[in-house]
């Protein structure tokens, strides 16, 4: 082989990188490797691959003979090397060493055949001289190339033999190359099927911002038709199909999504994203999750983004915290319009980008709340509002929802049905200016009642398309702040009627009784204007007066109710009878007929005078005693006896006490008795100390305020009323009715 | 001594009768309470008791249960007794027309009317 230049063997060699740069499927490899040898180097040449497990796995072969070449290479390609042959491939393979053989004899040939058959196969090759080189490449040796030379009549020397290792070495490379990048793409295949399959979504990104990668799941979770067409698209074509926000409604960038943060080198936190496609309007929350893939030289190689769909999840956990917070919201307070307000803003942009809300009010509706993410909008709706207040009577949009009860859900509005939908031209102009996309309107309605009014919601910014999910939220939205607005409602009436009511049950001004002077004390319970059962009364009847003092079992409207009853009753009563026990007996018969068990307690005092004297007949029922003061020192008067309502016939007596000049009588309900201090109860006794030395009634009252005040340890827990009756010789008549902390009223006595 | 309004209840039987005891206070906040322990206990005896020896504060809500549960009782033919225990609560019977050996306190069985009710 001396004969063959130099320059050959350097283009065989450059020729030989080349293919081993080049990554190529191994067949085609070996075929290409083969054919710069034969004829170049060899007129026979085969090339082997060593498996892992040690497996020989011949990949090609090349004879360069004048007859039966494709017949012999064929022979070739099938033949196994018998595995313990002392001479060539075997052992060269074992050995790892190369091997020679100048002169390649029969013996040698009996050596390296398997059978009769392949001997005479080798003879067929007329096989001259032989090289027989292991390949080695990364430690390990990875094939074998047999070369050999007959029918050109060369023979190869050790020269030829150092060639073919180096020769060797290359091809090595180049099959090494070839059977990782195979491995590489049998291990790509696996983890694309794996991939693909996976529910996640998956999309790979180079370095350089091309998709490379997508998964089916991705692709359905992007709304594209399918993986290929994600992987054509740019990220920034990706981006330009949807509407993409954070937690906060802040609108997001390419460059804010986790995989361009990993592609700057930048921290990638896991990022949450409210993505709106644009065609569709489908809202999808989605976690961005993004892993940058370094290669070996530490360079950026691919960034993996796995993407969840936590829309569900997310819409949950959002209708959840809305409704609670809506619930906070609404019970925090009974001034319904600014809750509804607060409600509208709950919504906003959480679940639409605009919500009103419209409260019937006879067959007006008017808008009571409106929130909106653009401020100016919200004025926008308003001033048209003003100018076009809604009517029951309106055929389409709140109107027709509280006139039906029936929610309605528009999730695409098209400028045909916005025709239909709105009224005028300028409500249309309306609309158009609002860019509203979808509209929910859910009536504000307790189950089986008639809509009190209607919650709108609509889209419009965000492009978002509103879905049967949002419209339950809203319905159940609608549902509790009907039950709220009722409750305020009711709680409304409720204080007027307390207000109205506790005006009727005390008189405005205790009217004058000539001879005594009177004062007196009404505390309210608590902050609530809930009414309370205590009354007093005083009134002229047939040869004197009446003052009474009540006290109804119980507090709220029904109290309230009995109350008021029980003070006209025995008005009434009184007037016509002028006796205390038979009004008594009169307004027991009166709470006997009510179907509940109506209780009220009683003292009532008739003043009468005869001649010059002043007499008293005190009458108890269910009630603890008056106190009789009388110069400075006071004693309970009366005899107990129950309550009117409880039975038939209740036994009541009259106590009679003649009421001297400056003597008072102070009658009072359970309420001044029961103050609760710190350590105890008002009681009786401190009571009556506190009576004595009083010098007349506007002064008994006024200790007993006192006393209460200094006593009363935390909020009043029922009503108190007191009024105090004073004989005064004959001089002139003088009466005071004294409230809550105005005892600068109290005229001195 | 707290004067916010606490209440304990308790229910067993003694006998032929229910014996709801209860402790605390008896007031607008608290009777609803009472009145729904005693609902329960009346369906299953012949003499309902209600023990008030451990009642510190009773109003006239308290009253309106007894008098209810009393009217209830001679209409429905079980024995209603009740055991008013402290003088705040006797003087409460007493203003509301319940003296101390009104027919109300009888027939309390006899542990009852031992303790310092009787």
């Amino acid at each position: 082989m001396n004969t063959r230049p130099e320059g050959d063997r350097f283009e065989l060699l450059a020729a030989a990188n080349e293919v081993a740069d080049s990554t190529l499927l191994l067949a085609n490899t070996a075929a290409r490797l083969l054919g710069l040898v034969v004829p170049a180097f060899a007129d026979i040449a085969t090339l082997d691959s060593i498996s892992p497990g040690g497996e020989l796995h011949r990949l090609g072969s090349r004879v360069d003979a004048p007859r039966g070449r494709e017949e012999l290479e064929a022979a070739l390609l099938r033949r196994h090397p018998l595995p313990d042959a002392p001479v060539g491939l075997p052992r060269a393979i074992v050995s790892s060493e190369s091997q020679l053989l100048a002169r390649v004899t029969d013996a040698d040939l009996h050596a390296i055949a398997s059978s009769d058959e392949d001997f005479e196969l080798l003879r067929a090759l007329e096989l001259r001289s032989a090289l027989f080189i292991p390949l080695r490449a990364r430690g390990r040796t990875v094939g074998a190339l047999a070369l050999g030379v007959g029918t050109s009549g060369r023979s190869y020397d050790e020269d030829d033999l150092r060639f073919a290792e180096v020769l060797s070495g290359r091809i090595a490379l180049a099959l090494d190359n070839t059977t990782l990048s195979q491995t590489v793409t049998g291990l790509e295949r696996r983890l694309e099927a794996t991939l693909t399959n996976l529910a996640e979504a998956v999309l790979v990104r180079e370095a350089g911002g091309q998709i490379v990668f997508a998964n089916s799941a991705a692709a359905r979770l992007l709304n594209i038709d399918s993986a290929h067409d994600v992987t054509e698209a740019s990220p920034q074509q990706l981006m330009n199909l949807y509407d993409v926000f954070d937690e906060d409604g802040r609108r997001l960038e390419l460059a804010d999504l986790p995989s361009s943060r990993a592609g700057r080198g930048e921290d990638a936190a896991p990022l949450l994203v409210r993505n709106i496609i644009r065609a569709t309007g489908e809202e999808r929350w989605l976690l961005h999750k993004a892993t940058p893939v370094f290669d070996p030289d530490g360079s950026l190689s691919l960034i993996v983004s796995v993407i969840e769909d936590l829309t569900e999840v997310k819409r949950a956990e959002l209708a959840q915290r809305l409704l609670a917070e809506a619930g906070q919201e609404l019970s925090s307070s009974l001034d319904y319009g600014h809750t509804l307000q607060r409600v509208a803003e709950l919504t906003v942009p959480r679940l639409a980008d605009w919500c009103a809300i419209a409260m019937r009010d006879g067959d007006l509706l008017p808008q009571v709340a409106v929130a909106h993410v653009d401020i100016g909008k919200v004025a926008r709706v308003r001033d048209f509002e003003a100018r076009h207040p809604a009517h029951l009577s309106d055929p389409t949009g709140a109107a027709e929802v509280i006139r039906s009860g029936e929610a309605l859900l528009v999730p695409e509005i098209v400028a045909e049905v916005l025709a239909d939908v709105a009224l005028t031209e300028e409500e249309f102009e309306l609309a158009r200016e609002l860019e509203l996309r979808s509209v929910i309107i859910v009536p504000l309605a307790i189950a089986d009642q008639a809509p009190i009014g209607a919650l709108s919601l609509a889209t419009a910014e965000s492009g978002r398309r509103l879905d049967e999910t949002d419209l339950a939220l809203a319905s159940e939205l609608g549902r509790r702040a009907a039950i709220a607005v009722e409750n305020a409602r009711l709680y409304g009436e409720l204080s007027e009627i307390a207000t109205t009511l506790q005006r009727s049950l005390l008189p405005p001004d205790l009217p004058a009784m000539p001879g005594f002077r009177t004062a007196s004390l009404y505390r309210a319970a608590g902050e609530q204007n809930e009414v309370g059962g205590d009354f007093y009364d005083v009134f002229e009847v047939l040869g004197g007066w009446m003052v009474v003092v009540g006290d109804v079992a119980g507090r709220g409207a029904e109290a309230a109710a009995l109350t008021s009853l029980s003070r006209y009753t025995f008005r009434t009563a009184g007037k016509l009878l002028g006796d205390p026990i038979a009004a008594l007996e009169q307004l027991n018969t009166a709470l006997r007929e009510s179907p509940a068990l109506s209780l009220v307690s009683v003292c009532c005092v008739r003043l009468r005078t005869v001649d010059a004297d002043a007499y008293a007949d005190l009458v108890l029922a269910g009630h603890p005693p008056a106190y009789h003061v009388r110069r400075g020192s006071s004693r309970p008067v009366g005899v107990f006896a129950p309550f009117l309502g409880a039975y038939e016939h209740g036994g009541w007596e009259a106590t009679t006490i003649k009421l001297d000049p400056g003597d008072q009588l102070i009658l009072y309900t359970d309420g001044v008795i029961d103050t609760v201090g710190v350590e105890e109860r008002f009681g009786e006794e401190r009571l009556a100390r506190t009576l004595s030395g009083a010098t007349g009634a506007p002064d008994a009252v006024r200790r007993i305020e006192q006393a209460l005040v200094e006593f009363a340890h935390g909020s009043q827990v029922d009503d108190t009323a007191v009024i105090a009756v004073e004989r005064t010789s004959r001089g002139p008549v003088e009466t005071n009715a004294l409230g809550l902390g105005d005892a600068a009223r109290v005229a001195p006595n | 001594m707290g004067l916010s309004s606490h209440l304990t209840l308790d229910t067993r039987r003694s006998g032929e009768a229910a014996v709801v005891s209860v402790g605390g206070d008896i007031d607008l906040t608290t009777f609803g309470a009472v009145e729904s322990t005693l609902d329960a206990a009346r369906g299953q005896c012949t003499v309902l008791v209600l023990d008030l020896r451990a009642v510190g504060f009773m109003d006239t809500s308290g009253l309106r249960l007894v008098i209810s549960h009393q009217q209830r009782a001679e209409a429905s033919g079980y024995r209603f007794v009740v055991v008013p225990g402290s003088d705040r609560v006797r003087r409460l019977f007493e203003i509301a027309g319940f003296p101390d050996g009104h027919p109300l306190f009888a027939g309390a069985p006899p542990e009852l009317a031992g303790g310092d009710g009787g």
